[in-house]
């Protein structure tokens, strides 16, 4: 009686171990193919961002700066950090762009970024440059600053550091609370 | 015809047993006294052999040794203070180690065992073992930090429930793990992977060096881990034990049962079930909740046995399940979001208790199948046949959702590894009768890796084959005993790793061959010391993440960069300990000079990366020589009848010799003392007890300077407190429980081998209850 106890136990383990047990790695790696087939991917990656500065009394010409680093963080040094040069007492709209040139053809990482505004924020901090910068969006609540109004006043020669902080649940107006997506220090010459 | 043949057999059996059973006056019985309920060693207990009259007393280990025995059956008597006499027979017909298994109270029948081997194993390196009473403390606690009782052990924590073993310094890739026989293969390189092993599948936990290890594998720079779970049961019946534990902090809940059983009527059918559940909320430091600090974990496991006299075969398989959740504000954008985090003396984000698990978190599932037979070899030894399947997956969740909401709604990891491993390996063991020991095997391994997601570590393929052969000697006095080991393996790797400029896939071909090995002597002029000297050669070679690592480390706020061209890494390890015990006084110390030679280490190098997150500081792996000098040290006292001191020490300097400059991340230097009260039995309590403990963790100074963001944190002290006892139940059934409180004085401290102590205070003050009814 007992015997038969003890193995009715045994059996209901063993079945219970194969019907859930002995997982598989469906995958092999291969030469050609590496791991999983597909190539590695990182969802996250912004290789670049682009500052388009436009005259609002439409005198100066439009100009545009970018930072860029196309492998993304890490690997190759970035191949491109442009200094802003604007003109000196001269109101500008500037706007925000990022790009994941990564990938081909090039993914606008701003649309996602202005999808989730109540998640994210902007932040320009100028220094030694005499220039006033405003975010001009909002997200309904707070704004979001991928446009925003630069004010230059004499000629000077600093730096300007372009934030990006991603504040999910958090974000209260300010630069401080969450996590950085984006910082960028870019040399700034008023002329 | 049938009949001669078994004529012809029956008189060959008797002319090789009879060969080893000449009928000599030089035979040994020795063994240990142990306690029936909690397995401890019981000192001072006195052995009587009635036909001969001559005895012999246990020392503080509970072991005895008789010399000088005839063949033949005797009468033993075992008496010890507070349990009855037990009387057993024993038969000698060569050198018989027997553990006696006294009770406290003596209705039951004894249950005992001989060992077939003649001689207890020694080692030229001292195997350290936690106590049966040092398991149960630990009980709900991960392996990694239940084996922080063993002196010259740490833990490389992330966080309060990840946490690696640090053995002498060193840890990960040099660090072997054996689960059950099996070693452990998962992705063991990561500071923040710890081994994926339910500690209550452990019977035995214990950390061996020497020509033991050299068994395992060439890696072993740093020691091997043994998680070793109970034989299976050998007489019928039906055994097992329920364990509960509880801590206030996290309110943890844990579960573990452990069923054994031997179906008595087909003879030597054995079997084993084992489970585990466990739960934790959010921990608190002793001034705020630490968020997301919730873990789950969920394992069982399964064992068939069929063992007879000549042969038997055993079947394994285990499963372990967990989730764990990465504490929130430890994960950050860049060097600015880790300055503020640095600075701010509260994490950034508060949080409240709750037991769920949100991003970032990890999902991993380790799973073991092992298959064993073996074969014993007329009276001389045993064949050994193993083959193991390891399937290890790793997933590793974000803090935050891809921005594309489409991607975002599949929740998937944003890194993925999946690694299977097969080891197979047919080893032969001499049984240990004579002055020589042999063992010899080989063993092969194959593994592969795959990886979807963020491109980290590449996919491979490995193959490697190893052999080995160990030799022991004694003299016949048993006073002196050498034993050398010696290791061949070949290892051959196959990497693909991503190009993201040419969009393809690149091979990388790696072949390491070397030879490992180990060389002892115990010398033991007295039952009361010993000393050991050990040199062992052991080599690794360099891990994928090594090679192959590229790119911003978000958890370390650093870029690091593999090499490629990195050889293997080589140590020298000489190892010297005495060992003395007298009466109530008990003296172990151990101390190493491990020098090894292309040590692999993160070198933090100019300029720093700029990225669009900003500047990132900059870290290579590199090549230097190293030298790792230390000791670790412990004492026993008893005071007064029932106070026992007990002091642990353990130090070591950790030295880049081609830089002249201290290595970083090594643990620090510390005491361990504690006093313990063992009060009287009662009738309805049984081993009473109340200890206090303290441990002393120095400030980590001997760091290169500006290595890191923050300086090592200073040193601390915490205390600890345990009640315990045991309450019999039914028969030979009892419960054992043990009260526990760490961080006694709810002490605000961090410590340096954490890598979350940018970010926060270790846990505060933390109630634990552990409950084993055994059955």
């Amino acid at each position: 009686m007992k015997t038969i106890k003890n193995l009715s136990i045994l059996a209901v383990a063993l079945v219970v171990t194969f019907a859930v047990g002995c997982k598989k790695d469906d995958d092999t790696p291969t030469p050609s193919t590496g791991g999983g087939g597909t190539p590695p991917q990182e969802e996250e990656v912004i290789t670049t961002l682009i500052l388009t500065f436009v005259d609002t009394a439409g005198v100066q010409p439009n100009v545009q700066y970018a930072f860029r680093d196309p492998d993304g963080d890490g690997g190759n040094a970035p191949t491109q950090h442009d200094t802003i040069r604007l003109a000196a007492n001269t109101y500008y709209n500037a706007s925000v762009q990022l790009l994941n040139e990564a990938e081909s053809p090039a993914e606008d990482i701003t649309l996602e970024v202005q999808n989730e505004d109540d998640e994210h924020l902007f932040c320009y901090a100028p220094s030694n440059t005499n220039v006033s910068i405003a975010r001009t969006d909002s997200d309904g609540t707070y704004e979001v600053g991928i446009t925003s109004f630069w004010s230059t006043g004499a000629i000077a020669n600093g730096e300007t550091t372009v934030t990006l902080k991603h504040q999910p649940g958090v974000k209260d107006g300010t630069c401080a609370p969450g996590d950085t997506d984006i910082e960028v220090t870019f040399q700034t010459e008023i002329q | 015809m049938h009949f001669a043949k078994l004529v012809f057999v029956w008189l060959l059996v008797h002319m090789v047993v009879g060969g080893y059973s000449q009928n000599n006056c030089n035979y040994t019985l020795k063994g240990k006294i142990i306690d029936e309920h909690d397995k401890s060693a019981l000192e001072y207990a006195t052995l009587y052999i009635k036909e001969l009259e001559i005895g012999a007393v246990s020392d503080i280990r509970g072991n005895y040794k008789i010399t000088g025995l005839c063949k033949g059956t005797f009468t033993v008597v075992v008496k010890h203070v507070g349990c009855s006499p037990i009387t057993e027979s024993v038969s000698i017909s060569k050198n018989t180690i027997h553990n006696f298994y006294p009770e406290h109270h003596s209705e039951e029948l004894i249950e005992f065992s001989i060992q077939e081997e003649g001689y207890k194993e020694e080692r030229t390196v001292a195997k350290k073992e936690l106590s049966a009473k040092e398991m149960n403390q630990s009980r709900g606690k991960s392996l990694g930090e239940s084996l922080k009782s063993i002196t010259g052990v740490n833990t490389l924590n992330t966080g309060n429930s990840i946490s690696k073993p640090v053995i002498h310094g060193l840890h990960s890739d040099r660090v072997l793990v054996l689960n059950n026989g099996i070693r452990q293969e998962g992705q063991q390189w990561g500071n923040e992977h710890a081994p994926e092993i339910d500690p209550y599948i452990a019977d035995k936990l214990s950390v061996i060096k020497g020509a033991d290890g050299i068994r395992y594998g060439a890696n072993a720079i740093a020691g091997v881990v043994l998680v070793e779970p109970a034989n299976l049961r050998d007489s019928a019946g039906v055994n097992g034990a329920l364990n509960f534990g509880g801590a206030s902090n996290g309110r943890l809940g844990v579960t573990s049962a452990i069923l054994n059983g031997n179906v008595g009527k087909l003879n030597g059918l054995s079997w084993r079930l084992q489970g585990t559940l466990k739960r934790l909320g959010n921990v608190r430091t002793p001034d705020y909740y630490l968020k997301n600090t919730a873990l789950k974990e969920y394992n069982f496991s399964w064992a068939l046995g069929y063992n007879k006299e000549r042969f038997g075969v055993e079947v394994f398989y285990s499963q372990f399940n967990t989730d764990i959740g990465i504490f929130s504000a430890a994960h950050i954008g860049n060097l600015t979001d880790l300055q503020r985090a640095i600075e701010a003396d509260e994490p950034l984000e508060s949080a409240e208790f709750t037991y769920e698990i949100n991003r970032p978190f990890q999902h991993i599932e380790h799973e073991l199948f092992k298959a064993k037979a073996y074969l014993k070899t007329w009276d001389i030894g045993q064949l050994d046949f193993v083959y193991a399947r390891q399937y290890n997956l790793r997933e590793e969740y974000d803090k935050h959702l891809p921005r594309n909401d489409s991607i975002a709604a599949l929740n998937l990891p944003e890194l993925q590894f999946e690694i299977t491993t097969h080891i197979g390996e047919v080893a032969w063991k001499q049984n240990r009768n004579h002055a020589f020991n042999t063992q010899i095997g080989v063993s092969t391994i194959q593994q592969a890796n795959t990886l979807e997601g963020r491109d980290f570590i590449p996919a491979f393929v490995k193959y490697s084959t190893g052999a080995y052969l160990i030799e022991k000697w004694r003299s016949k006095n048993l006073k002196f005993e050498l034993e050398t080991g010696v290791r061949y393996d070949y290892i051959f790797q196959e990497v693909y790793k991503w190009n993201n400029w040419i969009r393809e896939y690149e091979t990388y071909t790696y072949t390491y061959n070397n030879v490992s090995g180990s060389v002892g002597a115990i010398y033991k002029p007295t039952s009361e010391f010993s000393a050991r000297v050990n040199f062992g050669m052991a080599w690794r070679p360099p891990n994928v993440s090594e090679l192959f690592a590229d790119g911003l480390h978000h958890g370390a706020a650093a870029v690091e960069y593999g090499d490629t061209n990195l050889v293997a890494e080589r140590a020298y390890n000489t190892i010297a300990a005495i060992d003395f015990e007298h009466n109530k006084f008990l003296f172990q110390l151990e101390g190493y000079y491990n020098r090894i030679n292309n040590f692999i280490y993160l070198r933090p190098t100019l300029p720093a990366t700029l990225t669009i997150k900003g500047a990132f500081p900059t870290f290579n792996y590199s090549q230097v020589e190293a030298a790792l000098t230390g000791f670790d040290f412990s004492t026993k006292y008893e005071f007064a009848k029932n106070v026992t001191w007990t002091g642990k020490t353990s130090f070591l300097w950790a030295y880049n010799l081609t830089e002249n400059d201290w290595l970083v991340g090594m643990p620090a230097n510390r005491f361990k003392n504690s006093l313990a009260y063992k009060f009287a039995d009662l009738p309805k309590l049984k081993e009473p007890y109340i200890a206090l403990g303290v441990e002393s963790v120095f400030e980590q100074k001997l760091v290169p300077n500006n290595s890191d963001y923050v300086d090592p944190p200073s040193a601390y002290n915490l205390m600890t407190l345990g009640v315990g006892f045991s309450i019999p139940t039914y028969k030979k059934q009892q419960l054992v429980v043990d009260f526990g409180i760490n961080n006694l004085l709810n002490t605000v401290y961090r410590d340096y081998l954490n890598r979350f102590r940018y970010y926060a205070d270790e846990l505060g003050r933390n109630y634990t209850i552990n409950l084993k009814l055994t059955f």
